[in-house]
């Protein structure tokens, strides 16, 4: 962790108070500023037709509690019309139907009725959707999905692929590596990883085999995050299921390291409890224990351009500025470490509360 | 608004960009005295703060006689905002029918996906219709119904009864012959979200399909909203100028196209407008096509995966990464978007071409002028002589949302030299035959004339700034179309800051299929009027 971003070790208070008696230079307040945590994570957990809701608005969930049975091989059947119901109740068929002698699933969700016929999705195969957080059920939306309030606090990130996951956060490499597949073993099975700023799809692959829960990174390029979603298609179609597997994109597609005040959550959170949210993308942890100083009020983060992940010091508006590619932005000057001001387009920088 | 203050504020507040500007009246007439673009993420508070701090510094006596000082933030403001198309849902009994629909639907600013019974069970189309992003369902049918949609009218009307019932929050356009249906739907609100809309058919209204468009427009329209205040200002600016404009604005989540002619003669004033949400500078979820778009326009050597990571990141952070590379990626995906939502209008480029061209929109922000009208001219390609302008600080739309039509034309006569930017004029001429020289150029301007050859397949440029304007004669050694045909023309033309622009290329562009070589030319093409960017 940079002392420079992430203000003193010596504790919240010293700092909040640090920050209180710095006077950022003007124009501080044309960078956006955006919290580096979600203090209020309302997570939705996509449900399709056919699948069957578990719990009920109000109630109270734990890690590992079932939400709802994900079905694998939903299908179309048709019923005779059952008076009383509506679209998105469940059915079951008795064992005298003639449906069921012509091997019709036991049960299913209704999907719409017309001619006296009701079509209805059903299968075979279930698999569970457990939470990976505690929470309390807000909303079930037969067929849309679950809305879950969850504790504790939440890192978001650009994209999350594959399921929800929950697993003890380690971290694999620097805020600037990349994990090669030589480097995962049957050691990191039931862990969420750390890998640094990017990942290949092979890598994933290895991870998801070697039991990892899921993967944090900075950037997922276009190429990996299309080759890892067919395997994951394959491996859904598969008969076998391997536990659910998450990976949360912090940043983006193009290669750059974990930014600085992400790094510093992430450290502080290794050996901790996790999990991987889809909706919103997001790392979601308990805060309880957790020391995070704010950010002092002239600190700011460049999050794109060449200097992205760097964070520094504000030292004024530096006005509209000629920058390679011939291009005029307005900009601002900020000193990184010890060197003198550099002048970067006010676009590539935002501030953490 | 206008007719008691002395200053106002006009704000684009976009999904990517926010744009605010300040007018005041000086003295008694309406001038833009400053304005300022940046990210939608900063507050709009400290945007309008630094930009009456510098109007202060550059013109202290000015800001004393209009007050600017802490009661400039209480000055009116005309607003618009352009919010990201919401999801429009199509679906029909027949693929016949339902392109006839998703064809129309595309005009009107929605985010269309579509399917019919034909090629999607039920299980899909609802699966289609439950998807959070789809806040409409568009469910049509022919009026009278085809003999392919007759038998499937019930069950797709059932189906998406049903699926109303476990959305409430969606609203239910029945258009053509599903109307009849609507007894299937249980009882809703008259109007806003979960209404039943009934609607024409999609081939209803002169020419067809306008009455579908005009429920479809109304059915997503905020009262703001910027892209529809485009239109009206366009309309009323050409009114003003008595000049034919055709206006582009190309921004993050859609573009807009509107052709408007004053009124001449016997002929009504009249203008065409289409708002298309594909023709966005960076799609949600680039496809193959919206891909290939780009790495065809772009002067970088990228493959098509680096290319689509880039336009992520051009969604993600619209003004994030924008030297270096990132300043001709963005001009190439403009140019992708202007490309798409062309060919998604042919109706307006079968209109007479228009006298000038208005550039507006997110898209070009970062772009210096001259390439700006580069790139208008590589994408819209006609015959003719066009005076490009640039939009600059985003003043059409909000200047739009003037009800009064008198008022408006008066601020928009007042303002059209502050607020179009002079890019150059386009001389474009078509029918030429290869070979070294197709003629000479004589231009008679101000401080003198030039001349100089014609050699087609390239770009010739006469330096003509902005404000001058000049006599410009061609005399070709064939017949070329230039408005009419003929080989000698004299045409008026206006200064800008990419001056006169010869573009004697082909007509429509014809570009080398090597990439490299393709590459190369449009890199060429484009250093001429953005100097130091290769570099």
């Amino acid at each position: 962790m940079s002392a420079t971003a992430r203000g003193s070790r010596s504790g919240p208070r010293a700092a909040a108070a640090e920050a209180e008696a710095i006077r950022p230079a003007p124009g501080i307040d044309l960078i956006p500023r955006r919290p580096l945590l979600q203090r209020q994570v309302d997570a939705w957990i996509a449900l399709s037709p056919g699948d069957r809701p578990l719990v009920a608005a109000g109630d109270s969930v734990v890690p590992g509690t079932p939400l709802a049975e994900h079905l694998r091989d939903a299908r179309l059947i048709e019923i005779a019309g059952t008076g009383g119901l509506r679209p998105g109740d469940r059915w079951r068929g008795e064992e005298s139907d003639a449906g069921r002698r012509r091997g019709h699933p036991p049960e299913g969700e209704l999907l719409f009725e017309s001619g006296g016929r009701w079509w209805v999705v059903a299968g075979e195969h279930s698999q569970p959707i457990d939470s990976p957080v505690s929470g309390i059920v807000r909303e079930v939306r037969p067929g849309l999905g679950i809305g879950l309030r969850a504790g504790g606090a939440a890192l978001e990130g650009a994209l999350a692929l594959g399921g929800l996951a929950r697993g003890r956060l380690e971290l694999a490499t620097g805020a600037d590596g990349e994990l090669l597949p030589r480097a995962l073993d049957v050691g990191a099975a039931g862990a969420i990883l750390v890998v640094g700023a990017r990942i290949d799809a092979e890598s994933l692959t290895r991870a998801r085999a070697m039991g990892v829960r899921g993967v944090v990174v900075a950037t997922l390029a276009s190429k990996d995050r299309r080759d890892h979603l067919a395997s994951e298609s394959r491996q859904h179609a598969a008969l076998h299921q391997l536990p659910t597997f998450a990976v949360l994109v912090l940043h983006g597609s193009l290669r750059r390291p974990i930014s600085v005040p992400a790094m510093a959550l992430l450290e502080a959170l290794a050996g901790r409890d996790v999990a991987i949210i889809g909706k919103p993308p997001a790392l979601v942890f308990d805060t309880e224990g957790l020391d995070l100083p704010p950010d002092p009020p002239d600190v700011v983060h460049v999050r794109s351009g060449p200097l992205a992940g760097q964070s520094g010091k504000w030292a004024g508006l530096a006005g509209l500025r000629r920058f390679p590619g011939a291009t005029h932005l307005e900009a601002g000057f900020v000193r990184f470490g010890d060197g003198p001001p550099v002048a970067v387009p006010l676009a590539d920088l935002e501030r953490l509360t | 608004m206008t007719r008691d203050p002395r200053a106002f504020f006009a704000l684009d507040l976009g999904a990517a960009t926010t744009s605010a500007a300040l007018l005041g009246r000086v003295p008694d007439r309406w001038r833009l005295l400053g304005s300022l673009s940046c990210s939608s993420e900063v507050p709009l508070v400290a945007v309008l703060a630094r930009l009456v701090e510098r109007f202060a510094a550059a013109d202290p006596e000015l800001a004393v006689v209009l007050g600017a000082g802490p009661a400039a933030a209480s000055w009116p403001r005309l607003t618009v905002h352009s919010v990201p198309p919401a999801g429009l849902a199509v679906v029909a009994v027949s693929e016949r029918a339902l392109g006839a629909l998703a064809d129309v639907a595309a005009l009107t600013g929605w985010r269309v996906i579509a399917g019919s019974a034909e090629r999607l069970d039920p299980l899909s189309m609802t699966r289609m219709l439950l998807d959070p992003e789809v806040s409409s369902v568009l469910v049509g049918a022919g009026e009278p119904p085809g003999a392919d949609e007759r038998g499937g009218l019930g069950d797709l009307a059932a189906l998406a009864a049903a699926v109303a019932i476990r959305r409430p929050e969606l609203t239910i356009i029945l258009a053509g012959a599903m109307a009849d249906q609507g007894p299937r739907f249980e009882a809703r609100p008259a109007q806003g979200p979960g209404a039943v809309v009934l609607a024409p058919a999609a081939a209803a209204g002169v020419p067809p399909g306008t009455a579908l468009r005009a429920t479809l427009e109304g059915l997503r329209g905020l009262a703001d909203d910027a892209r529809r205040s485009f239109a009206r200002a366009t309309a009323t600016l050409a009114e003003a100028l008595d000049r034919r404009i055709e206006a582009i604005d190309i921004g993050i989540d859609g573009g807009v196209r509107v052709v408007a002619s004053p009124r001449a003669g016997q002929e009504p004033a009249m203008t065409a407008a289409a708002v298309v949400a594909d023709a966005g500078l960076a799609p949600p979820d680039p496809d193959e096509e919206v891909v290939d778009g780009v790495v065809g326009w772009s002067t970088l050597p990228a493959d098509r995966h680096r290319m689509r990571d880039r336009l992520r990141e051009l969604r993600r952070l619209p003004w994030g990464d924008a030297t270096g590379d990132g300043a001709p990626f963005r001009l190439s995906a403009a140019r992708a978007a202007l490309e798409r939502l062309v060919a998604a209008t042919p109706d307006l480029d079968a209109l007479p071409p228009a006298d000038m061209l208005v550039i507006a929109g997110g898209a070009w922000a970062v772009a210096p002028g001259p390439a700006i009208a580069l790139a208008a001219a590589d994408v819209i390609r006609r015959p003719g002589v066009t005076q490009v302008v640039f939009d600059h600080a985003r003043l059409l739309a909000p200047l739009g949302t003037i009800e009064d039509h008198d008022e408006r034309r008066v601020l928009l006569a007042d303002l059209a030299g502050d607020l179009l930017a002079p890019l150059g004029t386009v001389v474009m001429p078509q029918g030429m035959r290869g070979g070294r020289n197709a003629g000479r150029l004589l231009v008679h301007g101000a401080t003198g004339s030039s001349e100089l050859d014609l050699v087609p397949g390239g770009i010739e440029l006469v330096d003509l700034p902005p404000g001058e304007s000049a006599v410009a004669e061609f005399e070709f050694r064939d017949q070329v179309r230039l408005g009419t045909r003929g080989k000698h023309f004299a045409v008026d033309v206006a200064g800008g800051l990419g001056g006169l622009i010869v573009d004697l290329r082909d007509i429509p562009l014809r570009l080398p299929d090597r990439a490299e070589r393709r590459r190369e030319l449009l890199a060429a093409w484009q250093e001429a009027l953005w100097a130091g960017v290769s570099g």
